[in-house]
């Protein structure tokens, strides 16, 4: 979590369906190209988002048509970029859960590509809020 | 920018399925079909020219994974073209790269099968 206040803040809510997953991408996209990211670390920013929202849906939806919302929050600093993705906590968990991005399971490729990609990677599930919290920082290299 | 796949039988057996533009969660399941219905008629050699994918995630990445493991099955094959260096990075760094077998040109792929 940012210890000061970021300079500044997109956010970006998305169906969890699949062919949104593209419009997340190009968002994060104009995000990181705005910062002093190299070309390979603003490509590394997109897949991993594309990958978190993928998660995203994979937890969500479990193999029904209901459509839920992520929300992208993008905190911009001079030295990192913070993106969380939020999704509703469910009452009933899904069928298949998708793992723990920050441990490394056997065949978990989305998992293994965010933890790579990134910086720094944490999950965290507030009940309090209903919210599915993946948290990703990229530091901007000196 | 959406996916093309547009599929060529070079020889009796084998197919080139050539992927252009992104295969991510929204598109993957057309490669998947496609795959399955060659393996379905019979073609168990199969080239995944990925020359020009511009995007590829975790999902593309399984979609390949079950193929090679779907054609194998079968006594079948399959092999992957890709000079993307972004591209081999993910083969790389999910240590696919030891799995499939990755040729520069679609000579050097049909070659080896």
């Amino acid at each position: 979590m940012p210890e000061t206040k970021p300079l500044a803040e997109v956010e970006l809510s998305i169906p969890s369906r699949p062919e949104y997953v593209g419009v997340a991408r190009l968002a994060i996209l104009g995000v990181a190209s705005r910062m002093r990211f190299s070309y390979d670390e603003v490509e590394d920013i997109r897949l991993a988002v594309g990958e978190a929202c993928t998660r995203s849906i994979d937890r969500l939806n479990g193999g029904t048509a209901e459509a839920h919302t992520i929300r992208l929050r993008c905190l911009i600093d001079a030295n990192r970029l913070t993106i969380e993705v939020r999704n509703p906590l469910l009452k009933s968990p899904p069928k298949e859960p998708s793992p723990d991005p920050t441990s490394l399971p056997e065949g978990d490729l989305s998992g293994v590509l965010i933890r790579i990609l990134m910086d720094e990677v944490d999950t965290e599930e507030r009940p309090e809020e209903g919210v599915h919290l993946l948290r990703m920082v990229k530091y901007v290299a000196r | 920018m959406n996916l093309k796949v547009e599929t060529r039988r070079p020889r009796e057996g084998v197919a080139v399925i050539a992927l252009s533009g992104e295969a991510d969660v929204y598109t993957s399941p057309r490669i998947k079909q496609e795959i399955v219905d060659l393996l379905n008629n019979g073609i168990h050699k199969l080239v995944v020219d990925l020359t020009g994918v511009e995007y590829l995630d975790s999902t593309g990445l399984g979609v390949l994974i079950g193929g090679l493991k779907r054609a194998r099955e079968r006594d079948g094959d399959l092999k992957l073209i890709c000079d993307n260096l972004r591209i081999l990075r993910i083969f790389e760094i999910t240590g696919l790269t030891k799995i499939f077998d990755i040729h520069r040109s679609e000579s050097e792929a049909l070659e080896k099968l």
